[in-house]
């Protein structure tokens, strides 16, 4: 495979925030290179898309939900499948992805993929809170959902609850108040994938 | 009315924690203005023409004695001692400073106030019947639903960042006061008889209802929703708008342009189709979250008194002033469920004021006094501007009145045409084309005689300074739009729209007006009426059968007259 231009990798804090359900947040070394898939775009070349080179220094590698499906039954397909069963390729859905209408895709992608993506193209597009929530309730997706592209400071919470489950926050986040952020409230007031709305006790 | 639980009091005291946060990092410059802006929005704070303005909720219209005392405080303090009542029934303060804010929310949540959600792209504060509870005409009290969905859509996660803001009304009575059909979610609560006697608790719901750029009725897109299915049935509902809304077009984001986009029937299908998964689930209201909210909206310790007729009432006062008193009682006082006792308005529209729905802080503190010694402490405010005294005996009435003449509150306008709505405009407010007070003021300065305003009997007129329509003027008999014609403030008037049952865009009669022409021009819709009326007609009515060309022309009948004045005034001008 030969290397990706760089500036179709999306940028990304170079610390991973994971919040894993009922486990507190922490910080790790981001492994995944995010691939807009943008640049590697020529119509003429169909599905021959080019996977930026994996032997870069980060080893993983999250592509469109729409590359992933163009490679399906391309002579690729194997060598995708078994990357992403090796743990090395996942998929991100972009925001205006309906990814009701990919069902059965999903479900396919479900048995290999160990990763996925939401991706906010601007922080305050909310899209994504939906994709994620609709991945949990309605897919029942129970790996891991990252939050990625313009991924603030003051969306963690809402990501937090709706699905998203670790966080590519923006090269310029603090990641020590992103931290923070997690502890602010100790209740809520609806239901959502990570804990249900508080109730007063019972007498 | 509701009183906060620890549940309640926790997140209202962490959000002013986070707040104050996140305040913190804009003021020492990590959070770029671009970044915190939704984040202040979410808190209700407005970076305005001159200051920042902060919108405080009112849920549903309804506070007591002790919060008003607050809100009085907060206006001493923090503002230049008075507060802005507005058309959603919340109160905003125009001249507070970033740094203040999270002390200001701090107090406001000692209270059990806050601001949360009163502006941003999410689920704003809800609006309601202000006479909940008591209305004669009411099927289903609304309070404990709009309570229960208080709560369900605070800080709701998935519909943070929704294409455009989002606003519920709920209603449960005959008579519409909410303006149910203007809203991206209208509610209208009713009762049903069940196979077996009993009575079941269900929702109608419209959707995509809105005024602005695009005004537009909600559609019917559900009935008989049982009441505790409304959190996963709107959770399917906010979830189409929140993927499908458009978000390319700031003017083109409302939920109502989606539902006309797709039609209310295939917008009706695919909230069903998402309902489907998610309508069974444990997000439903329980009955003892039902009992849990329902128990604070029980009846007040109502006295065991007898109905007295208006005439018994009238005849509390004194002779000397029997005939303003009743004047008072027509237009400001409403009936109530319970025997022998009346809702009362409290105009904050007094002739010639600074800006309708203003109240100072010694008016606030006075009127707290007068809700603790006449009405079981509780105050609404309703829509149009005014606050209401909602459980009031009929034999103290008379004493009330005099009180609240003291402050200015008791002209007997509800109704009529200087009831006038209005939004701050553009003395205010930074989105405004045109100012929008100036224009009120001098039309309650022209029809400034009581006696003729009675005559003209029930007319609404509603001032907007711009297209996002705060003022309501869409829904006025007569509306006032303020428009910008090369950099120039200029006025567009409606006709014939409505609120209530009859729910009614107004239509433009066309092209715009100066600010100095307004008043003549609601003389000549005015005179138009009153020539034209049969016996008690309301304004509406005849507007309906005579239709807009008669009113039309007596609007420009002094078009041409006053552009020569202009141009004459304009040549003086180069001359000297």
């Amino acid at each position: 495979m030969s290397q990706a231009n760089v500036s179709s990798i999306m940028p990304a804090h170079d610390q991973v925030l994971h919040f894993p359900k009922d486990q507190k947040p922490s910080l790790a070394p981001n492994e995944w290179l995010i691939w807009s898939g943008d640049l590697n775009k020529n119509e003429d070349e169909g599905a021959n898309f080019l996977l930026p080179d994996l032997g870069h220094v980060k080893s993983k590698v999250l592509v469109p939900f729409a590359w992933w499906r163009s490679q399906l039954n391309s002579h690729h397909q194997e060598e995708i499948l078994s990357k992403a069963k090796a743990g090395q390729i996942g998929v991100w859905f972009p925001a205006d992805d309906d990814i009701l209408k990919h069902a059965e895709l999903i479900e396919q992608g479900k048995l290999v993929w160990p990763l996925v993506g939401g991706h906010f193209p601007i922080f305050r597009d909310g899209r994504s809170f939906s994709t994620a929530a609709l991945l949990r309730d309605r897919f029942q997706w129970t790996g891991e959902i990252r939050a990625i592209g313009d991924v603030l400071i003051d969306q963690l919470l809402q990501g937090a609850r709706v699905g998203f489950d670790s966080f590519a926050l923006r090269p310029d986040q603090n990641t020590d108040v992103a931290l923070r952020q997690f502890d602010l409230f100790t209740v809520t007031t609806q239901n959502s994938w990570r804990d249900k709305r508080s109730l007063l006790a019972t007498n | 009315m509701y009183k906060y639980d620890h549940i309640d009091q926790t997140l209202v005291d962490q959000r002013v924690a986070q707040f104050r946060d996140q305040v913190a990092r804009r003021l020492n410059g990590t959070l770029a203005e671009e970044e915190f802006r939704p984040l202040r929005l979410q808190n209700g704070l407005y970076h305005q023409r001159h200051a920042y303005m902060l919108r405080v909720a009112i849920p549903y219209g309804l506070f007591n004695s002790k919060q008003l005392r607050t809100m009085a405080l907060i206006a001493e303090k923090y503002d230049r001692g008075y507060g802005h009542f507005t058309t959603r029934q919340n109160i905003q303060y125009n001249w507070v400073t970033l740094e203040d804010t999270p002390d200001i929310l701090a107090k406001l949540a000692k209270v059990e106030m806050h601001a949360i959600q009163t502006s941003g792209n999410c689920i704003r504060n809800i609006t309601s019947d202000a006479f909940a509870g008591v209305a004669e005409d009411e099927y289903v009290d609304p309070r404990p639903i709009c309570e229960l969905l208080r709560q369900w859509s605070t800080l709701h996660p998935e519909f943070a960042y929704l294409p455009r803001k989002f606003k519920f009304a709920i209603n449960g009575a005959k008579e519409d006061r909410t303006i149910l059909l203007c809203h991206d979610v209208g509610i209208e609560l009713k009762k049903v008889t069940q196979g077996d006697g009993s009575s079941q608790l269900v929702a109608d719901i419209y959707a995509g209802g809105g005024m602005g750029r695009t005004p537009i009725l909600g559609s019917l897109i559900k009935t008989g929703l049982p009441w505790q299915l409304l959190p996963s049935y709107l959770t399917a509902l906010l979830r189409v708008y929140n993927r499908f809304g458009r978000r390319d077009n700031l003017y083109k984001a409302r939920i109502k342009i989606l539902v006309k986009a797709l039609g209310p029937e295939e917008f009706a299908r695919q909230v069903e189709g998402e309902w489907l998964f998610n309508k069974d689930g444990e997000d439903n209201f329980t009955q003892a979250e039902w009992n849990r909210v329902a128990k604070h909206f029980t009846k007040p310790a109502y006295k065991s008194l007898l109905k007295l007729s208006t005439e018994q009432v009238i005849n509390t006062a004194s002779e000397a002033e029997k005939t303003a008193f009743t004047r008072w009682l027509e237009r400001n006082v409403k009936p109530h469920q319970v025997s022998g006792y009346a809702s009362v308005i409290l105009s904050l529209k007094p002739h010639g004021s600074v800006a309708p729905g203003d109240a100072t802080t010694a008016q606030m503190l006075a009127i707290a006094d007068l809700a603790d010694q006449y009405s079981f402490s509780e105050l609404r405010a309703t829509h149009e501007q005014n606050l209401v005294l909602a459980d009031v005996e009929q034999a103290k009435l008379y004493e009330l009145w005099q009180e609240a003449k003291k402050q200015k509150v008791a002209l007997p306008n509800v109704g009529l045409l200087t009831d006038i709505i209005a939004c701050p405009g553009g003395d205010f407010c930074s989105l405004a084309n045109a100012k929008s007070l100036p224009i009120a003021k001098a039309i309650q300065e022209r029809f400034d005689d009581l006696d003729y305003l009675f005559d003209l009997g029930d007319i609404s007129l509603n001032i907007s300074g711009c297209i996002n329509s705060c003022g309501h003027h869409h829904v006025g008999n007569i509306g006032v739009l303020g428009v910008d014609k090369d950099g120039e403030e200029w006025y567009q008037i409606t006709l014939g729209g409505e609120q209530g049952n009859n729910t009614a865009i107004g239509k433009v009669i066309g092209p715009s007006f100066y600010a100095d022409e307004i008043p003549d021009v609601m003389s000549n819709i005015i005179n138009a009426y009153v020539e034209q009326r049969a016996d008690d007609e309301p304004f509406i009515e005849t507007y309906r059968r005579l239709g807009v060309t008669l009113f039309k022309e007596a609007a420009y009948k002094n078009k041409s007259e006053h552009n020569k004045k202009k141009e004459n005034a304009a040549t003086a001008g180069d001359a000297s």
